[in-house]
């Protein structure tokens, strides 16, 4: 497949490399469609992300989950960076079922930015 | 608008479509209607559906590998076609010229795709990622998008021009329709609202349906030229009728339901999705009365729905699956 932009070079660069690893919030933007990092924030389409680290899987009480994810709970499975790291590079492979669909970040780099974001307040 | 002039072509013919597979198709009957599922384990979380030109066989986005089905329901065959590095195929619509039109979240970019699978690219002028969504052709053959980041924009088949906006009330822009009048409308996810679209400038006016932080996913334009609304939040349907300026909102049947995907058949009958009850739900509006039909795997999680005379079709992201659910007598 012959592709001719530099600018879709660069999209491409963001979206598969690590040059942008270090910017979290511009990774975070596209889960701002689902997603609050801040805990007074109203509910959104999807939980509410803050405290996640260390939280247990389907942790927010104001969201009602799948059922992959209840279960997940229910097995008193929680949230650490590795595994958000790799829920986000395929959640349905992670946990079968889940109404979460992928954002395709394939490199590792830029999810472990986007881990930090999400977890570490400081970062932001 | 944000950014424009980025023709980017990619033309390719790469791909070969893989040899044909086959998995048998099972089916249900269901007081009057019946239900089969079409197997693609080649596919990946496959999603979005639409009868294609021929009116036989059904384009469907593998999301997850980054590829398009085709499906030939007449034997369950199908074939796979690759859209490219990176790709993640959202949406799939047929334009006025007989190609699938894709929305590839992956490559940033509007992906079309003849019925010889020869497969062009173009790639949003912007660097954002738009995470691309849905797409509707007007009636003057022009292509409009969705980008969930908080985008919307259009491409001219005739140029391959791209034109991005940002999309009022920030992110969330998801589900989009054309009505017979040929108006383009858009719901916003994250902005629990739905947008007209003026398409001579671009910029889009919003419409609050009357539930607060309903979540309005998908829109689906009935033969009248109402907009039928699923809520994801609030588990209600909703119908706007753009000429009154009114609202009616029902909510769907059982247990904290989830409203995602939202389509209207050739009689006006509204077809919903259910996540939290694990089925596809048919509204009646005529009568106001649900009918139920929860697939026999669990986890199924359709997410959009299409289809064509007589028939209800949705891609089963959770199981690789295709349903159909086919309308054998008219409803009373």
């Amino acid at each position: 497949m012959i592709v001719r932009s530099t600018a879709a070079l660069a999209l491409l660069a963001v979206l598969t490399t690590g040059a942008a690893a270090q910017d979290g919030a511009a990774l975070f933007a596209p889960c701002r469609a689902c997603h609050a990092l801040d805990p007074a924030a109203p509910a959104t389409a999807g939980p509410n992300l803050s405290g996640l680290l260390g939280r247990k899987v389907a942790g927010d009480a104001r969201f009602d989950y799948s059922p992959v994810l209840r279960q997940a709970r229910e097995a008193g499975r929680t949230w650490t960076a590795d595994a958000l790291e790799k829920f986000i590079a395929d959640p349905e492979a992670m946990f079968p079922g889940t109404w979460m669909s992928r954002i395709p970040l394939a490199n590792v780099a830029d999810r472990q930015a986007l881990v930090r974001f999400i977890t570490d307040p400081a970062s932001r | 608008m944000i950014d424009r002039r980025r023709f980017m072509t990619a033309t390719a013919a790469t791909l070969a479509a893989p040899a044909l597979l086959r998995s048998p198709a099972l089916a249900q009957t269901q007081n009057g209607f019946r239900v089969k599922y079409f197997p693609v384990p080649e596919a990946a979380r496959s999603r979005d559906v639409t009868a294609c030109s021929d009116n036989v066989t059904m384009w469907f986005c593998s999301q997850g590998n980054g590829k398009l089905g085709r499906l030939d329901p007449r034997d369950g065959s199908y074939k796979m076609i690759n859209l490219g590095e990176g790709s993640a195929p959202h949406g799939v619509i047929v334009g006025p010229d007989k190609a699938a039109w894709v929305t590839d979240g992956g490559q940033n970019a509007i992906v079309r795709v003849d019925n010889d699978h020869k497969v062009t690219v173009f790639k949003l002028p912007i660097k954002e990622y738009a995470n691309l969504n849905t797409g509707a052709f007007d009636k003057t053959g022009i292509y409009w998008f969705t980008g969930q980041s908080g985008y919307h924009g259009r491409l001219d088949p005739k140029s391959g021009d791209p034109q991005v906006w940002k999309s009022p009330g920030g992110a969330g822009s998801y589900g989009m329709t054309v009505t017979p009048q040929g108006d383009i409308w858009f719901a916003s996810l994250a902005g629990n609202h739905i947008a007209k679209i003026d398409l001579k400038t671009g910029d889009a006016t919003m419409v609050k349906p009357p539930t607060a932080s309903q979540g309005a996913r998908r829109v689906w334009s009935d033969s009248k030229g109402q907009l039928w609304v699923s809520e994801w939040n609030s588990g209600n349907v909703s119908m706007h009728d753009p000429a009154a300026n009114t609202w009616k909102t029902w909510k769907l049947p059982g247990e904290k339901p989830r409203t995602y995907s939202v389509y209207v058949d050739d009689r006006d009958k509204v077809w919903l999705t259910d996540f939290s009850a694990n089925a596809i739900v048919r509204f009646d509006p005529a009568t106001e009365q649900f009918t139920s039909f929860a697939s026999d795997k669990p986890n199924a999680n359709v997410r959009q729905m299409d289809g064509k005379p007589g028939q209800a079709w949705g891609g089963e992201s959770g199981t690789n699956r295709l349903v159909m659910i086919e309308t054998l007598s008219p409803p009373a």
